[in-house]
């Protein structure tokens, strides 16, 4: 029976190759540090789901958001863990991003036929990094109203065009309402969505390519 | 026999890596699951006895005016509400207690003490002293507001 | 890397994954067990560290040391090192160089080799980089202290970052001996506003001490801060404060406090800071506080000021009566004595005393208890007067300040911009003491003195700031306030109300001069014409004030109650109190002569006007919540027209029928609905009263 509900589908969907060419693909002999990009990808589903349960409250006003996180810390079930797992799965996703670019680095598998996949793993480096900035400011708290303060005024020191890119960043002149609103949107909406294209070519590629193997002593 | 072996481990390996799947998955599911429900679960904010004031400023057979504040919370907004009513005796013993609000359209009705009426200046509705309409367009008697009285004090159960 | 190279790497790479394994089950399960134990560590942090949730973001609060999250630290630090037009390198060129290398990684280092070994040049620069943003956030996190150490619990610093800051940047540089409690109490030359306005004295104590002593403000924080609030400390008794500190939990206060010898932990610099903050180096105040009891509003000085500090220093061995047994007969020395101790039977030795004693002991009579304690008292002199040894008690700075202080005080100087502007344009008339004078503008009136106490404490700060910006037209004071035509705006006028407030304490003049005692001899009805008729009018039906003889007047008021306004003045108008003024025979002349009047005819003319006395009835008690930006319950209070037209329950006024108007139900506690108002205070009879009638007589916009 379960085999003829397998083969129904897989006539319509062709399920195996998929299932053949993600999961039964052979890989090289590899260490534990090739666990690091799996991790990764671990701790960014994590974000995402946790991110997904804490916009289920979370309002992005600044007369609001401090409540509202206030509300999901200490009033909701199991609230502190969701939140708890999403600032420390941003810091996490930092760590294990940064230790995954140095293996690929010491193991020099970036090189042919990798590049591309590198190139596409330094852009997730940089959405990792902007994902920490832009969520830093939701709390709305002491912390992360005047850490984003000095965080955009870096942002405004380059000559000719800073004052603009500052203006840009924070929706005006001050850190506002305004700031918040796009700091949000840029959080939940622009980074997510980048953030999956990039993983999933990142993910075809590495499937492609295969897992670089770790080079011998004079490789 | 390595084959065997093989296998053996192979599906060692399928069993512990599902399972670890499934220990995150409930980890984390079981807790957001609370999450999701928490303010469902959350008591439905009974009606509960709520302390007025004292009885005895009530005077026999003249309805007094009560006002208490009662403060509600479904998330993080505090909302405060006025609570507003008449208590009437007639013999210091049985208490009644009706909502000041029209019955017709939501206006305050008042005593009128030297006409022994509520008046509801909206639409001139005019009711008895024990809420039952006695003019106008008011469509039922005033609501009445359970009440009870303990060592002098009064309680109405509302919230 | 050449093609032949490319092919070699991918047929050796084939050869290596068919030695591999599936990466289902045997690579995921370690995935699986790698992302376990990274959930479980979370969960953990979760649990054990918990996540952060600060105070609320305050954007006023400019004191709060901001810090990145961390990993963007080593960012931060790196800043620190490009300084001024440098900036822009640390900011865009190393954090793009950084990135741009990231990106060209795999074409820069394009060779066949990919063990680390044979590849130097990255696995150096990778190290090195990786040591350098360790380094780097290491060095922030130990440079940075954490955002709470410094913004927590000083609410001194937060009190000057929101007031001073502004201008002054994080601290101030005093010159010695400036008077800084007076001014800011009374602001400065170039454009520093009267802070006296806003601040209580205490919070202006805090923060003198705070700008002169920053780090005791902290010291305070983080020992006593815990306890005692700032303002409740300042200013207190020095030898208390350097009891409680020294001694521990054996000041009395302390005993039984689980509190630390906080002698023995703050070295003697940090003790002197704390003292310093607590009892800022102002000599006003540590004179007011210290000296005033004994010697009052100031000391005569003769010497120099090196002898005055000596005196200070020394305390109470500065009195040096000499031992008058050397000098008088046994038989001076009692009779002396006698007179000390009861001047009536002892009069012989008066003309003795005013001989010999009165240099020191000008007009009063040192006590001794008895006559062998005063006869042994005089004999030996020396230092029977027990001034505190102030060098023991004060630390230097503020034993500077206070010298400096009562060497000025006693020629008489001030300082601050109330100082200025009433030398400008008060001086003239009321003279530089404020001891006034004959009055300029009419012959032989005289200016009675304002820098009395008994005149300032009669008088509240808005009665003051009244009378100078809308003047006193029928004593021959213009309006000075620029509303009303004169030169001075708010902020001046609130400086020389603080100036005039600093005289309440220390009165220049301790006495009126004579006032001819004839001017004030008049009847009821003369007192009336000069005095009540400029706003009452001349018959006393009306004028700026509210009519004395209407029907609503009289039925309002009993003798009593006209006697108490007159006396007390009115709370909620420009009358002020006339019993400072007029005796009481004279005010009770008053109100038989207002009773005396015939009641008027006319209603009407006797209602209290719109714009005179209603508005600000209106304006000083609604508008705080009822103001066109906010309007409590829709109504706006700020004009005839919106009084009479807004609100949600709109019109708050029906004229001719106070009953049925909201406003007076209101204001009588008589609403239907809602609370009633003002929420708090209730309005006063009178005002209450005035409402009334001027709903009654058809809420006239006059």
């Amino acid at each position: 029976m379960l085999t003829r509900i397998e083969n129904w589908i897989e006539q319509r969907i062709g399920w195996r190759a998929a299932w053949e060419a993600i999961f039964l693909r052979k890989i090289p002999k590899v260490n534990w540090l090739y666990t690091l990009g799996s991790a990764s990808l671990f701790v960014a589903i994590n974000q995402i789901v946790t991110g997904i349960l804490l916009t289920l409250y979370y309002v992005p006003t600044p007369d609001h958001a401090y409540d509202t996180v206030q509300f999901i810390t200490y009033e909701l079930p199991a609230g502190w863990f969701i939140r708890g797992l999403h600032h420390y799965g941003a810091s996490a996703m930092v760590i294990l991003a940064v230790l995954h670019m140095l293996r690929v680095i010491a193991y020099g598998a970036y090189k042919y036929p990798r590049e591309v996949t590198w190139t596409s793993g330094v852009l997730l480096l940089l959405v990792v990094m902007g994902f920490g900035f832009t969520g830093y400011l939701l709390p709305w708290d002491q912390r992360a109203f005047w850490a984003t303060i000095v965080g955009t005024r870096i942002a405004g020191t380059p000559p000719v065009v800073g004052d603009f890119i500052l203006r840009v960043i924070r929706g005006g002149p001050e850190l506002s309402e305004v700031t918040l609103a796009r700091f949000y949107g840029v959080h939940v909406w622009v980074l997510p969505a980048v953030l999956l294209l990039l993983v999933g070519v990142h993910m075809v590629l590495v499937i492609r390519n295969g897992i670089s193997a770790p080079p011998e002593r004079g490789e | 026999m390595a084959e065997d072996r093989s296998v053996s481990r192979r599906s060692f390996l399928t069993v512990a890596t599902v399972a670890i799947g499934g220990v995150i998955t409930a980890i984390m599911g079981i807790p957001a699951v609370a999450y999701i429900i928490g303010p469902a679960l959350k008591k439905q904010s009974e009606q509960e006895w709520i302390p007025v004031g004292r009885a005895s400023k009530v005077e026999l057979g003249v309805p007094a005016l009560f006002k208490v504040k009662i403060q509600r919370k479904a998330g993080w907004i505090l909302n405060e509400q006025e609570l507003s009513f008449y208590v009437l005796t007639e013999d210091g013993r049985d208490f009644i207690a009706m909502s000041n609000i029209c019955t017709h359209l939501g206006c305050r009705a008042r005593w009128v003490a030297n006409e022994g009426i509520f008046f509801c200046p909206c639409h001139n509705g005019v009711f008895a002293k024990d809420g039952t309409v006695l003019g106008g367009p008011p469509p039922r008697p005033l609501d009445r507001v359970e009440v009870k009285v303990e060592d002098d004090q009064l309680f109405i159960l509302g919230g | 890397m050449n093609e032949q190279e490319k092919k070699d790497y991918l047929e050796e790479y084939k050869k290596k994954k068919e030695k591999g394994l599936p990466f289902f089950p045997d690579i995921l399960f370690k995935d699986a067990v790698v992302s376990l134990i990274i959930f479980l560590a979370l969960i953990a942090l979760a649990y054990f560290v918990g996540v952060p949730l600060e105070e609320r973001a305050n954007p006023a609060d400019s004191s709060y040391t901001p810090r990145p999250e961390w990993y963007f630290l080593f960012l931060f630090q790196l800043l620190k090192y490009f300084p001024g037009n440098l900036e822009v390198i640390g900011v865009v060129v190393v954090p793009t160089l950084g990135v741009l290398l990231l990106f060209a990684l795999p074409f820069l280092d394009a060779s066949r080799f990919r063990h680390f070994a044979r590849r130097p040049w990255v696995s150096g620069v990778t190290a090195l980089t990786m040591v350098g943003i360790v380094v780097l956030t290491v060095l922030a996190l130990y440079e940075t202290p954490p955002p709470a150490a410094t913004a927590a619990g000083d609410p001194t610093a937060a009190l000057y970052a929101a007031n001073c800051a502004g201008c002054h940047g994080p601290s101030i540089q005093v010159p010695e001996g400036t008077n800084l409690h007076e001014v800011i109490a009374q602001g400065g030359h170039t454009g520093m506003p009267a802070w006296g306005a806003d601040l209580t004295s205490d919070q202006i104590d805090a923060l003198a001490g705070f700008i002169l002593s920053p780090s005791g403000s902290r010291f305070f924080a983080e020992t006593c801060g815990d306890c005692h609030a700032a303002e409740d400390l300042v200013a207190s008794e020095p030898a208390e404060l350097k009891n409680a500190l020294v001694q521990g939990t054996a000041y009395g206060a302390h005993a039984g406090l689980d509190i630390p010898q906080w002698a023995g932990i703050l070295s003697l610099e940090e003790q002197t800071a704390l003292l310093n903050f607590l009892v800022a180096p102002d000599g006003q105040r540590l004179f007011a506080t210290n000296c005033a009891s004994c010697h009052g509003a100031s000391v005569a000085v003769s010497g120099a000021e090196e002898e005055l500090r000596a005196t200070i220093l020394q305390g109470g061995l500065h009195l040096d009566m000499p031992a008058w047994g050397n000098r008088l007969t046994e038989e001076e020395i009692r009779s002396l004595a006698a007179y000390v101790i009861d001047p009536e039977s002892g009069a012989d030795g008066k003309p003795l005393y005013q001989e010999k004693c009165t240099a020191c002991h000008p007009g009063r009579v040192p006590s001794a208890d008895t006559l062998t304690a005063a006869v042994e008292i005089i004999t030996t002199g020396g230092s029977h007067e027990t001034m505190p040894v102030w060098g023991e008690l004060l630390t230097p700075e503020q034993m500077d300040a206070l010298v400096t202080y009562t060497w000025d005080a006693a020629r008489g100087t001030g300082s601050g911009l109330g100082q200025d502007i009433f030398s400008q344009n008060c001086s003239s008339c009321h003279g530089p003491f404020g001891e006034g004078g004959p009055n300029p503008t009419r012959d032989g009136d005289i200016i009675a003195p304002i820098s009395t106490a008994e005149y300032l404490k009669t008088r509240d700060d808005i009665t003051l700031r009244a009378i100078i910006a809308q003047g006193q037209p029928n004593f021959g004071m213009s309006p000075f306030g620029l509303a009303y035509g004169g030169p001075l705006d708010d902020t001046a006028i609130d400086a020389l109300v603080a100036f005039l407030r600093a005289w309440e304490n220390n009165p220049p003049v301790d006495l009126p001069p004579d006032v001819p005692a004839d001017t004030l001899s008049l009847t009821g009805g003369e007192v009336f014409a000069t005095v009540c008729s400029q706003c009452h009018g001349v018959n006393a039906d009306g004028g700026v004030g509210s009519s004395l003889r209407s029907t609503a007047f009289r039925a309002a008021n009993t003798p009593e109650s006209i006697f108490v306004t007159i006396n007390a003045g009115h709370e909620d108008t420009a009358m002020i109190a006339w019993g400072g003024i007029l005796t009481a025979q004279q005010i009770q002349d008053i109100v038989d002569f207002l009773l005396s009047l015939p009641v008027s005819e006319d209603g009407q003319s006797g209602a209290p006007s719109f714009r005179v006395a209603v508005l600000p009835i209106l304006q000083a008690k609604c508008e705080i919540c009822h103001s066109a930006s906010d309007p409590g319950g829709g109504w706006v209070a700020s004009d005839y027209d919106s009084v009479m037209t807004t609100g949600d329950n709109a019109p708050a006024v029906i004229p001719g029928d106070a009953a049925a108007s909201l406003l007076a139900q209101k204001i009588q506690n008589l609403q239907t609905f809602g609370d009633k108002m003002p929420p708090r205070q209730d309005l006063t009879p009178e005002a209450i009263q005035i409402i009334l009638d001027w709903i009654a007589a058809g809420a006239l916009d006059n």
